[in-house]
Protein backbone atom coordinates (compact mmCIF):
# COMPACT_ATOMS: atom_id res chain seq x y z
CA UNK A 1 0.00 0.00 0.00
CA UNK A 2 0.81 3.51 -0.79
CA UNK A 3 0.72 6.48 1.66
CA UNK A 4 1.41 9.60 0.58
CA UNK A 5 2.74 12.16 3.04
CA UNK A 6 1.97 16.11 3.08
CA UNK A 7 2.82 18.39 6.12
CA UNK A 8 1.54 21.35 7.35
CA UNK A 9 4.07 24.12 6.89
CA UNK A 10 5.26 23.89 10.28
CA UNK A 11 5.34 27.48 11.69
CA UNK A 12 4.03 26.64 15.45
CA UNK A 13 3.91 23.00 15.83
CA UNK A 14 2.63 21.30 18.87
CA UNK A 15 4.38 18.37 18.45
CA UNK A 16 7.61 16.89 16.20
CA UNK A 17 5.87 16.29 13.06
CA UNK A 18 8.46 14.36 11.02
CA UNK A 19 9.70 12.40 13.98
CA UNK A 20 5.83 11.17 13.89
CA UNK A 21 6.49 10.41 10.27
CA UNK A 22 9.26 8.70 10.89
CA UNK A 23 8.14 6.61 13.67
CA UNK A 24 5.27 5.29 11.30
CA UNK A 25 7.96 4.44 8.21
CA UNK A 26 9.80 2.56 10.79
CA UNK A 27 6.74 0.71 12.58
CA UNK A 28 4.91 0.31 9.76
CA UNK A 29 7.20 -1.16 7.17
CA UNK A 30 4.10 -2.56 5.05
CA UNK A 31 3.63 0.32 4.15
CA UNK A 32 5.27 2.85 1.40
CA UNK A 33 5.35 5.89 2.86
CA UNK A 34 6.37 8.45 0.88
CA UNK A 35 6.14 12.78 0.98
CA UNK A 36 3.12 13.30 -1.36
CA UNK A 37 3.68 14.76 -5.04
CA UNK A 38 1.95 15.57 -7.71
CA UNK A 39 3.22 12.97 -10.49
CA UNK A 40 2.10 10.48 -8.18
CA UNK A 41 -1.14 8.56 -7.09
CA UNK A 42 -1.94 7.40 -3.43
CA UNK A 43 -3.85 4.66 -1.80
CA UNK A 44 -4.12 6.94 0.77
CA UNK A 45 -2.93 10.23 1.88
CA UNK A 46 -1.73 11.14 5.39
CA UNK A 47 -1.72 15.02 6.15
CA UNK A 48 0.13 15.73 9.29
CA UNK A 49 -0.24 19.11 10.97
CA UNK A 50 1.19 20.92 14.35
CA UNK A 51 -1.90 22.03 15.60
CA UNK A 52 -5.23 21.66 15.17
CA UNK A 53 -5.93 23.78 12.02
CA UNK A 54 -3.80 21.47 10.10
CA UNK A 55 -4.15 24.13 7.08
CA UNK A 56 -2.36 22.10 4.73
CA UNK A 57 -3.35 21.82 0.77
CA UNK A 58 -3.65 18.36 -0.41
CA UNK A 59 -6.36 18.95 -3.01
CA UNK A 60 -3.83 18.67 -5.43
CA UNK A 61 -3.05 15.06 -4.64
CA UNK A 62 -4.49 11.74 -6.18
CA UNK A 63 -5.54 10.04 -3.47
CA UNK A 64 -7.65 6.65 -4.15
CA UNK A 65 -8.73 5.91 -0.64
CA UNK A 66 -9.05 8.11 2.49
CA UNK A 67 -7.54 11.56 3.29
CA UNK A 68 -6.28 10.58 6.96
CA UNK A 69 -5.37 13.57 9.55
CA UNK A 70 -3.39 13.70 12.02
CA UNK A 71 -3.42 17.24 14.22
CA UNK A 72 -2.34 16.11 18.04
CA UNK A 73 0.18 13.64 19.39
CA UNK A 74 -2.65 12.29 20.90
CA UNK A 75 -4.20 10.86 17.82
CA UNK A 76 -0.73 9.05 16.72
CA UNK A 77 -1.77 5.45 18.43
CA UNK A 78 -5.64 5.86 16.60
CA UNK A 79 -4.54 6.48 13.09
CA UNK A 80 -1.50 3.96 13.72
CA UNK A 81 -4.05 1.67 14.19
CA UNK A 82 -6.60 2.80 10.95
CA UNK A 83 -3.48 2.68 8.76
CA UNK A 84 -2.74 -0.81 9.87
CA UNK A 85 -6.11 -1.67 9.07
CA UNK A 86 -6.10 -0.48 5.46
CA UNK A 87 -3.15 -3.06 4.97
CA UNK B 1 12.24 26.62 -10.47
CA UNK B 2 13.50 26.31 -6.84
CA UNK B 3 17.01 26.87 -6.13
CA UNK B 4 18.61 25.51 -3.75
CA UNK B 5 20.34 27.43 -0.64
CA UNK B 6 23.85 26.50 -2.46
CA UNK B 7 22.83 27.42 -5.80
CA UNK B 8 21.62 30.48 -4.25
CA UNK B 9 24.97 31.59 -2.40
CA UNK B 10 27.14 30.41 -5.69
CA UNK B 11 24.76 33.14 -7.52
CA UNK B 12 25.78 35.75 -5.34
CA UNK B 13 29.02 35.10 -6.29
CA UNK B 14 28.45 35.88 -9.99
CA UNK B 15 27.39 39.28 -9.48
CA UNK B 16 29.40 42.48 -9.26
CA UNK B 17 27.76 44.16 -6.67
CA UNK B 18 29.89 47.19 -4.71
CA UNK B 19 30.04 47.10 -1.32
CA UNK B 20 31.61 49.32 1.15
CA UNK B 21 32.54 49.10 5.01
CA UNK B 22 34.44 50.89 7.56
CA UNK B 23 35.06 53.22 4.13
CA UNK B 24 37.31 50.23 2.01
CA UNK B 25 35.57 48.04 -0.95
CA UNK B 26 34.65 44.57 0.23
CA UNK B 27 35.47 42.51 -2.70
CA UNK B 28 34.22 39.00 -1.21
CA UNK B 29 31.07 40.03 0.37
CA UNK B 30 29.75 37.06 0.32
CA UNK B 31 32.22 35.10 3.15
CA UNK B 32 33.01 38.44 4.61
CA UNK B 33 31.89 37.48 8.82
CA UNK B 34 29.72 40.60 9.19
CA UNK B 35 27.85 39.74 6.12
CA UNK B 36 27.71 36.80 5.52
CA UNK B 37 25.35 35.76 8.74
CA UNK B 38 22.61 37.64 6.80
CA UNK B 39 23.17 35.74 3.66
CA UNK B 40 22.99 32.29 5.23
CA UNK B 41 19.79 33.82 6.88
CA UNK B 42 18.48 34.15 3.06
CA UNK B 43 19.73 30.91 2.55
CA UNK B 44 17.01 29.48 4.88
CA UNK B 45 14.00 30.80 3.17
CA UNK B 46 16.04 28.25 0.30
CA UNK B 47 16.20 25.60 2.36
CA UNK B 48 12.92 25.19 3.65
CA UNK B 49 11.07 25.77 0.56
CA UNK B 50 12.91 22.26 -0.66
CA UNK B 51 12.11 20.47 2.41
CA UNK B 52 8.51 18.46 2.23
CA UNK B 53 8.33 19.56 6.06
CA UNK B 54 8.04 23.10 5.30
CA UNK B 55 6.98 23.22 1.71
CA UNK B 56 3.36 23.73 2.17
CA UNK B 57 4.41 27.06 3.57
CA UNK B 58 7.03 28.10 1.68
CA UNK B 59 5.52 27.17 -2.30
CA UNK B 60 3.21 28.25 -3.91
CA UNK B 61 1.37 27.73 -7.52
CA UNK B 62 2.41 30.57 -9.41
CA UNK B 63 -0.10 32.23 -10.96
CA UNK B 64 1.27 32.71 -14.26
CA UNK B 65 2.29 29.50 -15.10
CA UNK B 66 0.90 26.88 -12.41
CA UNK B 67 4.64 25.73 -11.71
CA UNK B 68 5.38 25.39 -7.95
CA UNK B 69 7.54 29.02 -6.88
CA UNK B 70 9.05 30.09 -3.53
CA UNK B 71 5.88 31.67 -1.44
CA UNK B 72 8.25 34.57 -1.32
CA UNK B 73 7.92 35.55 -5.28
CA UNK B 74 4.40 34.79 -5.07
CA UNK B 75 1.54 37.30 -5.81
CA UNK B 76 -1.11 36.15 -3.33
CA UNK B 77 -4.55 34.67 -4.96
CA UNK B 78 -6.50 34.05 -1.64
CA UNK B 79 -7.00 34.97 2.17
CA UNK B 80 -5.45 31.75 2.43
CA UNK B 81 -2.33 32.64 0.63
CA UNK B 82 -1.99 36.02 2.94
CA UNK B 83 -2.94 33.72 6.22
CA UNK B 84 -0.06 31.36 4.76
CA UNK B 85 2.56 34.39 3.88
CA UNK B 86 2.31 35.23 7.76
CA UNK B 87 2.47 31.60 9.01
CA UNK B 88 5.69 31.58 6.63
CA UNK B 89 7.05 34.66 8.37
CA UNK B 90 6.73 33.12 11.82
CA UNK B 91 8.35 29.75 10.74
CA UNK B 92 11.28 31.74 9.14
CA UNK B 93 11.41 33.72 12.56
CA UNK B 94 11.55 30.79 14.54
CA UNK B 95 14.77 29.61 12.47
CA UNK B 96 16.53 32.26 12.10
CA UNK B 97 15.84 34.62 15.50
CA UNK B 98 16.37 37.21 12.55
CA UNK B 99 15.78 39.43 10.04
CA UNK B 100 15.43 37.23 7.03
CA UNK B 101 15.01 39.73 4.77
CA UNK B 102 13.48 38.20 1.58
CA UNK B 103 9.92 39.69 2.78
CA UNK B 104 10.21 43.29 1.18
CA UNK B 105 10.40 41.92 -2.30
CA UNK B 106 7.21 39.95 -1.89
CA UNK B 107 5.14 42.74 -0.62
CA UNK B 108 7.10 45.32 -3.44
CA UNK B 109 5.56 42.49 -6.01
CA UNK B 110 1.64 42.35 -4.64
CA UNK B 111 1.64 46.02 -4.25
CA UNK B 112 3.10 46.90 -7.64
CA UNK B 113 0.99 44.44 -9.77
CA UNK B 114 -2.22 46.01 -8.17
CA UNK B 115 -1.36 49.60 -8.98
CA UNK B 116 0.50 48.77 -12.03
CA UNK B 117 -2.69 47.85 -13.38
CA UNK B 118 -4.69 50.62 -12.18
CA UNK B 119 -1.89 53.40 -13.55
CA UNK B 120 -2.78 51.69 -16.87
CA UNK B 121 -6.00 51.75 -16.41
CA UNK B 122 -6.07 55.32 -16.22
CA UNK B 123 -2.81 56.61 -18.21
CA UNK B 124 -2.76 53.23 -21.24
CA UNK B 125 0.48 53.42 -19.55
CA UNK B 126 2.23 49.71 -20.21
CA UNK B 127 3.59 49.20 -17.05
CA UNK B 128 1.36 46.23 -16.00
CA UNK B 129 2.99 44.30 -18.57
CA UNK B 130 6.35 45.31 -17.38
CA UNK B 131 6.04 44.34 -14.67
CA UNK B 132 4.37 40.96 -15.22
CA UNK B 133 7.46 40.22 -17.26
CA UNK B 134 9.66 41.00 -14.64
CA UNK B 135 8.06 38.95 -11.79
CA UNK B 136 7.76 35.77 -14.56
CA UNK B 137 11.59 36.18 -15.17
CA UNK B 138 12.04 36.28 -10.73
CA UNK B 139 9.48 33.38 -10.58
CA UNK B 140 11.75 31.14 -12.98
CA UNK B 141 14.60 32.36 -11.47
CA UNK B 142 13.71 32.20 -7.92
CA UNK B 143 15.59 35.45 -7.60
CA UNK B 144 15.65 37.52 -4.54
CA UNK B 145 14.41 40.75 -5.11
CA UNK B 146 14.56 44.34 -2.51
CA UNK B 147 12.03 46.05 -2.23
CA UNK B 148 13.29 49.68 -1.61
CA UNK B 149 11.14 52.30 -0.86
CA UNK B 150 12.72 54.49 1.89
CA UNK B 151 14.62 57.85 0.50
CA UNK B 152 17.14 59.46 2.94
CA UNK B 153 14.78 62.47 2.31
CA UNK B 154 16.38 65.09 4.14
CA UNK B 155 14.58 68.44 5.73
CA UNK B 156 11.31 66.74 6.32
CA UNK B 157 9.64 69.78 6.05
CA UNK B 158 10.27 69.99 2.51
CA UNK B 159 8.94 68.16 -0.28
CA UNK B 160 11.22 66.21 -2.50
CA UNK B 161 11.47 69.26 -5.06
CA UNK B 162 12.28 71.81 -2.38
CA UNK B 163 14.71 70.41 -0.87
CA UNK B 164 18.43 71.72 -1.35
CA UNK B 165 19.95 68.93 -2.45
CA UNK B 166 17.54 67.44 -5.06
CA UNK B 167 19.26 63.74 -4.94
CA UNK B 168 18.03 63.37 -1.21
CA UNK B 169 14.77 61.89 -3.27
CA UNK B 170 15.29 59.20 -5.86
CA UNK B 171 14.30 60.86 -8.95
CA UNK B 172 14.10 60.83 -12.89
CA UNK B 173 17.33 62.46 -14.37
CA UNK B 174 17.38 61.83 -17.95
CA UNK B 175 14.07 60.56 -20.01
CA UNK B 176 15.77 58.63 -23.04
CA UNK B 177 13.64 57.08 -25.94
CA UNK B 178 14.54 53.78 -24.62
CA UNK B 179 14.39 54.56 -21.26
CA UNK B 180 15.00 56.84 -18.07
CA UNK B 181 18.26 57.43 -16.22
CA UNK B 182 17.63 58.06 -12.06
CA UNK B 183 19.81 59.21 -9.10
CA UNK B 184 19.69 59.56 -5.65
CA UNK B 185 19.32 56.79 -2.72
CA UNK B 186 17.20 54.39 -0.82
CA UNK B 187 18.54 54.26 2.59
CA UNK B 188 18.24 51.26 5.51
CA UNK B 189 17.66 48.85 2.98
CA UNK B 190 17.14 45.30 4.18
CA UNK B 191 18.68 42.29 2.22
CA UNK B 192 19.58 44.84 -0.39
CA UNK B 193 23.67 43.28 -0.58
CA UNK B 194 22.23 39.55 -1.09
CA UNK B 195 19.73 40.68 -3.28
CA UNK B 196 19.40 39.67 -7.30
CA UNK B 197 17.48 42.14 -7.77
CA UNK B 198 16.18 45.61 -6.93
CA UNK B 199 12.04 46.99 -6.99
CA UNK B 200 11.95 51.07 -6.59
CA UNK B 201 9.15 52.91 -5.07
CA UNK B 202 8.46 56.19 -4.31
CA UNK B 203 9.00 56.90 -0.79
CA UNK B 204 5.19 58.68 -0.36
CA UNK B 205 2.74 60.50 -2.14
CA UNK B 206 3.50 63.38 -4.69
CA UNK B 207 2.55 66.24 -6.01
CA UNK B 208 2.16 67.47 -9.61
CA UNK B 209 5.74 69.87 -8.69
CA UNK B 210 7.17 65.79 -7.18
CA UNK B 211 6.47 64.27 -10.79
CA UNK B 212 10.03 63.22 -11.70
CA UNK B 213 10.04 62.17 -8.21
CA UNK B 214 7.10 59.77 -8.71
CA UNK B 215 9.47 56.60 -10.33
CA UNK B 216 9.25 52.98 -9.26
CA UNK B 217 11.56 50.20 -11.81
CA UNK B 218 13.58 47.31 -11.23
CA UNK B 219 17.08 47.04 -11.40
CA UNK B 220 19.51 44.52 -11.03
CA UNK B 221 21.63 44.94 -8.27
CA UNK B 222 24.85 44.83 -9.66
CA UNK B 223 23.64 47.39 -12.77
CA UNK B 224 26.53 50.50 -13.41
CA UNK B 225 26.01 53.60 -11.00
CA UNK B 226 24.47 51.22 -8.09
CA UNK B 227 26.88 50.95 -5.05
CA UNK B 228 26.09 50.01 -1.31
CA UNK B 229 27.57 51.39 1.70
CA UNK B 230 27.52 48.74 4.86
CA UNK B 231 24.79 49.62 8.09
CA UNK B 232 26.63 49.46 11.17
CA UNK B 233 25.14 46.91 13.79
CA UNK B 234 25.64 47.19 17.55
CA UNK B 235 28.71 44.71 18.54
CA UNK B 236 29.31 44.01 14.89
CA UNK B 237 32.71 43.73 15.24
CA UNK B 238 32.29 40.68 17.69
CA UNK B 239 32.25 38.85 14.21
CA UNK B 240 35.92 39.78 13.28
CA UNK B 241 37.42 38.27 16.37
CA UNK B 242 39.60 35.12 15.90
CA UNK B 243 37.33 32.11 16.94
CA UNK B 244 34.33 34.01 18.28
CA UNK B 245 31.26 31.63 18.97
CA UNK B 246 29.35 32.08 22.36
CA UNK B 247 30.15 35.85 22.41
CA UNK B 248 28.29 36.43 19.11
CA UNK B 249 24.97 35.30 20.65
CA UNK B 250 23.31 34.27 17.25
CA UNK B 251 26.58 32.90 15.23
CA UNK B 252 24.76 31.46 12.68
CA UNK B 253 22.33 34.23 11.35
CA UNK B 254 22.03 37.92 10.92
CA UNK B 255 19.93 40.93 9.27
CA UNK B 256 21.62 43.33 7.36
CA UNK B 257 20.81 46.80 5.97
CA UNK B 258 22.92 49.54 3.76
CA UNK B 259 22.60 52.39 1.98
CA UNK B 260 22.08 51.97 -1.49
CA UNK B 261 23.30 54.75 -3.79
CA UNK B 262 22.31 54.94 -7.62
CA UNK B 263 24.53 57.13 -9.53
CA UNK B 264 23.21 57.95 -12.79
CA UNK B 265 21.72 54.38 -13.53
CA UNK B 266 19.99 53.83 -16.84
CA UNK B 267 16.59 52.14 -16.60
CA UNK B 268 15.45 50.45 -19.54
CA UNK B 269 12.13 51.46 -20.39
CA UNK B 270 10.64 47.24 -19.85
CA UNK B 271 11.72 47.61 -16.58
CA UNK B 272 9.80 50.79 -15.74
CA UNK B 273 6.57 50.66 -13.83
CA UNK B 274 6.02 54.27 -12.71
CA UNK B 275 7.66 57.66 -14.71
CA UNK B 276 5.73 60.32 -13.42
CA UNK B 277 2.19 59.20 -12.31
CA UNK B 278 2.72 61.57 -9.15
CA UNK B 279 -0.61 60.65 -8.62
CA UNK B 280 -0.33 57.24 -8.10
CA UNK B 281 2.92 57.09 -6.05
CA UNK B 282 0.41 57.51 -2.81
CA UNK B 283 -1.61 54.03 -3.81
CA UNK B 284 2.08 52.28 -4.27
CA UNK B 285 3.20 53.18 -0.69
CA UNK B 286 -0.07 52.18 0.85
CA UNK B 287 -0.46 49.47 -0.16
CA UNK B 288 3.46 48.43 0.14
CA UNK B 289 3.37 49.53 3.74
CA UNK B 290 -0.06 47.56 4.05
CA UNK B 291 1.27 44.11 2.93
CA UNK B 292 4.94 45.26 5.03
CA UNK B 293 2.75 45.90 7.82
CA UNK B 294 1.50 42.21 7.64
CA UNK B 295 4.72 40.81 7.61
CA UNK B 296 5.85 41.94 11.03
CA UNK B 297 2.78 40.16 12.24
CA UNK B 298 4.49 36.60 11.42
CA UNK B 299 8.25 37.41 11.33
CA UNK B 300 8.52 39.39 15.00
CA UNK B 301 6.40 36.90 16.24
CA UNK B 302 8.62 34.37 14.80
CA UNK B 303 11.82 36.41 16.77
CA UNK B 304 9.40 36.60 19.47
CA UNK B 305 9.08 32.61 20.13
CA UNK B 306 12.73 32.23 19.92
CA UNK B 307 13.30 35.07 22.36
CA UNK B 308 10.59 33.48 24.58
CA UNK B 309 11.81 29.82 24.66
CA UNK B 310 15.82 31.64 25.65
CA UNK B 311 14.20 33.51 28.83
CA UNK B 312 12.31 30.25 29.91
CA UNK B 313 16.13 28.38 29.36
CA UNK B 314 17.91 31.22 31.19
CA UNK B 315 15.21 30.66 33.73
CA UNK B 316 15.91 27.05 34.27
CA UNK B 317 19.56 27.59 33.89
CA UNK B 318 19.72 30.31 36.79
CA UNK B 319 17.16 27.68 39.03
CA UNK B 320 14.55 30.56 39.17
CA UNK B 321 12.01 28.52 36.84
CA UNK B 322 9.82 27.30 39.68
CA UNK B 323 9.12 31.24 40.84
CA UNK B 324 5.67 32.66 40.26
CA UNK B 325 6.98 35.93 38.75
CA UNK B 326 8.84 34.54 36.12
CA UNK B 327 6.17 31.75 35.33
CA UNK B 328 3.95 34.74 35.00
CA UNK B 329 6.39 36.83 32.68
CA UNK B 330 6.34 33.93 30.35
CA UNK B 331 2.91 34.14 30.42
CA UNK B 332 2.93 37.55 29.50
CA UNK B 333 5.57 37.61 27.07
CA UNK B 334 3.25 34.63 25.42
CA UNK B 335 0.53 36.78 25.38
CA UNK B 336 2.33 39.65 23.65
CA UNK B 337 3.53 37.70 21.11
CA UNK B 338 0.79 35.93 20.54
CA UNK B 339 -1.65 39.09 20.13
CA UNK B 340 0.65 40.03 17.04
CA UNK B 341 0.09 36.84 15.52
CA UNK B 342 -3.61 37.78 15.79
CA UNK B 343 -3.35 41.14 14.17
CA UNK B 344 -1.41 39.08 11.54
CA UNK B 345 -3.90 36.54 11.05
CA UNK B 346 -6.78 38.85 11.29
CA UNK B 347 -5.75 41.36 8.48
CA UNK B 348 -4.83 38.23 6.34
CA UNK B 349 -7.90 36.80 6.89
CA UNK B 350 -10.07 39.99 6.20
CA UNK B 351 -8.20 40.70 2.94
CA UNK B 352 -9.88 40.67 -0.50
CA UNK B 353 -9.17 40.96 -4.18
CA UNK B 354 -7.76 43.73 -5.80
CA UNK B 355 -8.99 45.21 -9.28
CA UNK B 356 -5.74 43.36 -10.93
CA UNK B 357 -7.20 39.74 -8.71
CA UNK B 358 -4.37 39.49 -6.21
CA UNK B 359 -5.43 39.76 -2.26
CA UNK B 360 -4.69 42.67 -0.52
CA UNK B 361 -4.63 42.44 3.23
CA UNK B 362 -7.47 45.10 5.39
CA UNK B 363 -5.52 48.05 5.59
CA UNK B 364 -7.08 48.76 9.07
CA UNK B 365 -6.17 45.81 10.79
CA UNK B 366 -2.57 45.34 9.23
CA UNK B 367 -2.32 49.11 10.52
CA UNK B 368 -3.33 48.03 14.08
CA UNK B 369 -0.85 45.29 13.76
CA UNK B 370 2.04 46.74 13.17
CA UNK B 371 1.22 49.71 15.97
CA UNK B 372 1.12 46.76 18.05
CA UNK B 373 4.70 45.85 16.89
CA UNK B 374 5.94 48.74 17.45
CA UNK B 375 5.09 48.52 21.13
CA UNK B 376 5.17 44.55 22.13
CA UNK B 377 9.14 43.54 21.26
CA UNK B 378 9.72 46.38 23.26
CA UNK B 379 7.95 44.61 26.12
CA UNK B 380 9.03 41.23 25.34
CA UNK B 381 12.58 42.18 25.39
CA UNK B 382 12.51 44.26 29.10
CA UNK B 383 10.98 40.60 29.98
CA UNK B 384 13.77 38.50 28.69
CA UNK B 385 16.48 40.80 30.13
CA UNK B 386 14.16 40.78 33.71
CA UNK B 387 14.16 37.21 33.54
CA UNK B 388 17.90 36.74 32.21
CA UNK B 389 19.50 38.76 35.18
CA UNK B 390 22.49 41.55 34.30
CA UNK B 391 24.92 38.94 33.93
CA UNK B 392 23.93 38.86 30.00
CA UNK B 393 25.87 42.41 29.61
CA UNK B 394 27.95 42.17 32.39
CA UNK B 395 29.51 38.33 31.71
CA UNK B 396 33.74 37.69 30.60
CA UNK B 397 34.35 36.80 27.22
CA UNK B 398 34.03 33.52 25.69
CA UNK B 399 37.96 34.14 25.91
CA UNK B 400 38.43 34.41 29.94
CA UNK B 401 36.31 31.33 30.08
CA UNK B 402 38.68 29.25 27.94
CA UNK B 403 42.03 30.98 29.57
CA UNK B 404 44.92 28.90 30.93
CA UNK B 405 46.27 32.05 32.53
CA UNK B 406 46.79 31.37 35.93
CA UNK B 407 45.76 33.90 38.57
CA UNK B 408 44.89 32.42 41.63
CA UNK B 409 47.13 31.72 44.33
CA UNK B 410 46.73 27.81 44.19
CA UNK B 411 46.73 27.92 40.63
CA UNK B 412 43.84 28.57 39.38
CA UNK B 413 43.56 29.69 35.71
CA UNK B 414 40.94 32.81 34.51
CA UNK B 415 39.25 30.14 32.45
CA UNK B 416 38.58 28.05 36.23
CA UNK B 417 37.70 30.99 37.72
CA UNK B 418 34.97 32.09 35.20
CA UNK B 419 33.56 28.60 35.17
CA UNK B 420 33.49 28.83 39.16
CA UNK B 421 31.40 31.98 39.57
CA UNK B 422 28.81 31.51 37.27
CA UNK B 423 28.28 27.67 37.11
CA UNK B 424 24.71 27.69 38.35
CA UNK B 425 21.45 24.98 38.17
CA UNK B 426 23.33 21.80 37.79
CA UNK B 427 20.80 21.59 34.39
CA UNK B 428 23.45 22.97 32.95
CA UNK B 429 26.78 23.59 32.29
CA UNK B 430 28.83 27.15 32.62
CA UNK B 431 29.07 27.48 28.67
CA UNK B 432 25.31 26.72 28.21
CA UNK B 433 24.04 29.64 30.71
CA UNK B 434 27.03 31.44 28.74
CA UNK B 435 25.45 30.83 25.53
CA UNK B 436 21.71 31.39 26.28
CA UNK B 437 22.83 34.80 27.97
CA UNK B 438 24.44 35.78 25.04
CA UNK B 439 21.83 34.98 22.71
CA UNK B 440 19.17 37.20 24.91
CA UNK B 441 21.44 39.98 24.57
CA UNK B 442 21.89 39.66 20.77
CA UNK B 443 18.35 39.74 20.23
CA UNK B 444 17.61 42.83 23.01
CA UNK B 445 20.71 44.93 22.48
CA UNK B 446 23.10 43.17 19.89
CA UNK B 447 23.33 42.58 16.10
CA UNK B 448 19.72 40.83 15.95
CA UNK B 449 18.63 44.10 18.28
CA UNK B 450 18.27 46.06 14.77
CA UNK B 451 15.81 44.16 13.50
CA UNK B 452 13.88 43.07 17.17
CA UNK B 453 13.46 46.41 18.38
CA UNK B 454 14.31 49.22 15.83
CA UNK B 455 13.15 47.46 13.07
CA UNK B 456 9.74 46.95 14.71
CA UNK B 457 9.45 50.52 15.42
CA UNK B 458 10.15 52.44 12.26
CA UNK B 459 10.86 49.21 10.10
CA UNK B 460 7.68 49.16 7.52
CA UNK B 461 6.78 52.78 8.92
CA UNK B 462 7.30 54.44 12.30
CA UNK B 463 4.25 54.55 14.57
CA UNK B 464 2.63 57.83 13.29
CA UNK B 465 2.23 56.53 9.95
CA UNK B 466 0.43 53.59 11.01
CA UNK B 467 -2.01 55.78 13.41
CA UNK B 468 -2.31 58.23 10.25
CA UNK B 469 -3.63 54.93 8.52
CA UNK B 470 -5.64 54.20 11.28
CA UNK B 471 -7.52 57.64 11.56
CA UNK B 472 -8.73 57.49 7.67
CA UNK B 473 -10.21 53.98 8.52
CA UNK B 474 -11.34 53.86 11.38
CA UNK B 475 -14.87 54.82 10.38
CA UNK B 476 -15.42 57.42 13.21
CA UNK B 477 -18.53 58.47 11.33
CA UNK B 478 -20.17 55.36 11.76
CA UNK B 479 -19.09 54.73 15.68
CA UNK B 480 -21.13 58.11 16.51
CA UNK B 481 -23.70 57.45 14.32
CA UNK B 482 -23.90 53.87 16.58
CA UNK B 483 -23.82 55.80 19.77
CA UNK B 484 -26.77 58.67 18.65
CA UNK B 485 -28.89 55.44 17.91
CA UNK B 486 -28.50 54.01 21.01
CA UNK B 487 -28.46 57.14 23.36
CA UNK B 488 -31.87 58.05 20.97
CA UNK B 489 -29.90 61.41 19.68
CA UNK B 490 -31.64 62.55 16.82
Amino acid sequence: MKCGVRFCGGCNPRFERGEVFRMYKREIPEIEFTYASEEDTYDTLLVIGGCQSCCAGYEQYDVKGDVIKLWDISQVETIKEKLIKLI
Amino acid sequence: MLMTKEQYIESLRQMKTRVYMFGEQVENWVDHPIIRPSIECVGMTYELANDPEYADLCTAKSSYTGETVNRFTHLHQSTDDLIKKVKMLRLLGQKTASCFQRCVGMDAFNAMFSTTYEMDKKYGTNYHDNFNNFLKMVQENDFVVDGAMTDPKGDRGLAPNAQKDPDLFMHIVERREDGIVVRGAKAHQTGCINSHWHIIMPTQAMREEDADYAVAFATPTDADGIYMIYGRQSCDTRKLEEGADVDLGNAQFGGQEALVVFDNVFIPNEYIFMAGEYDFANMMVERFAGYHRQSYGGCKVGVGDVLIGAAALAAEYNGAQKASHIKDKLIEMVHLNETLYCCGIACSAEGQATEAGNYQIDLLLANVCKQNVTRFPYDITRLAEDIAGGLMVTMPAESDFNSDLVVGKNGETVGEICNKYFAAAPSCTTEERMRILRFIENMCLGASAVGYRTESLHGAGSPQAQRIMIARQGNLEAKKALAKNIAGIK
